[in-house]
């Protein structure tokens, strides 16, 4: 019986393991704050400590939008730097594609989402626009 | 002799813009499939970066590891953590020629693709048949290949052999637009 017991707890806690959620972009909140120039200017000088910095946590970014596109459902906003060089390419979560199509080229925003490194870009995923941009308007 | 000077400088410019003719996406589209008796295993990648050189037939594609996408948090997890061990190799990448890119002219072909694709710190020579299609302003290359995961060193651990296959699917679809 209590062997019984002993495999269905550790049923479910495998079960649970397995299908651990990923972190909540919106209700999480950021390990970083920065500007668009900030981390662009961090990447240029070295990617590798970079990456150390900024891979895989949860990042606010605030910048000037460059560009927003739709690709295959899924929009894409690209943040610019002064140099017009290197730029932060955003893909957005699919719930945000509303409030995206409400932006506009050259206005200030902030995003929050993971970085997944550097590609001539900074590239980032799994992004959703703050509330922040809403309130000021 | 002015207008010849004119055509000789026109000549030029074209035969400058020619060797320019440079096509990129940075939104491409890579994924693989892993099919298993226990589970099937899938993983999106959006932002790979692709540039073709049209004159030459060149190829170039980049992707980093971390912006593979899967169902499961743990399944990201585990791929990058254990398996390609990303943060020692963040990229992919792939370098080759598109065979006779040149002489295409029809609209849908499909062209051979040779080249050594590296990853997880190893490289491999990789030929696959795409499908190739070349309009006006843009590029579009997809087609999948597939990949022996021995090749490349990664150890999946005995207790996992299992749920992931041996040979990987990797499907790719990329349209590049002129480069400016």
């Amino acid at each position: 019986m209590i062997v019984l017991v002993l495999i269905i707890i550790s049923l479910f806690f495998i079960i649970n393991l397995y299908n651990k959620p990923f972190i909540d972009i919106k209700k999480s909140n950021p390990e970083l704050e920065v500007t668009a120039q900030e981390i662009l200017d961090d990447y240029l000088a070295d990617e590798y400590s970079a990456n150390e910095k900024y891979v895989d946590n949860l990042i606010q970014i605030k910048g000037e939008i460059a560009e927003i596109s739709f690709d295959k459902g899924i929009s894409i906003i690209t943040l610019k730097d002064r140099s017009g060089f290197s730029s932060i390419i955003c893909h957005m979560l699919p719930e945000t594609n509303l409030n995206v199509l409400k932006l506009k080229k050259g206005s200030q925003i902030t995003i929050k989402g993971v970085c997944t490194g550097y590609l001539f870009d900074i590239m980032m995923v799994r992004c959703i626009l703050t509330n922040s941009n809403f309130n000021e308007k | 002799m002015k207008n010849r000077i004119i055509v000789i400088l026109l000549l030029l410019m074209s035969i400058q813009l020619f060797s320019q003719e440079r096509y990129l996406t940075k939104e491409g589209y890579i994924s693989f499939f892993s099919h298993s008796l226990v589970e099937d295993i899938k993983a999106d990648n959006y932002q790979v970066l692709s540039v073709i050189d049209k004159k030459t037939g060149e190829i170039a594609i980049q992707l980093l590891m971390k912006s593979f996408m899967f169902k499961k948090a743990l399944m990201q997890e585990h791929f990058n953590q254990s398996y390609v061990e990303s943060y020692k190799y963040p990229k992919a990448t792939f370098k080759g020629y598109i065979q006779n890119l040149k002489e295409l002219d029809v609209q849908n072909e499909t062209v051979e693709i040779k080249g050594i694709l590296s990853l997880h710190g190893k490289e491999k020579e990789i030929s696959t048949i795409a499908n190739i299609q070349i309009l006006k302003d843009q590029i579009n290359l997809s087609g999948h290949f597939m990949v022996e995961v021995a090749d490349f060193d990664i150890k999946i651990p005995i207790v996992v052999r299992n749920n992931i296959a041996k040979t990987i699917k990797i499907t790719f679809d990329l349209q590049h637009k002129p480069y400016k």
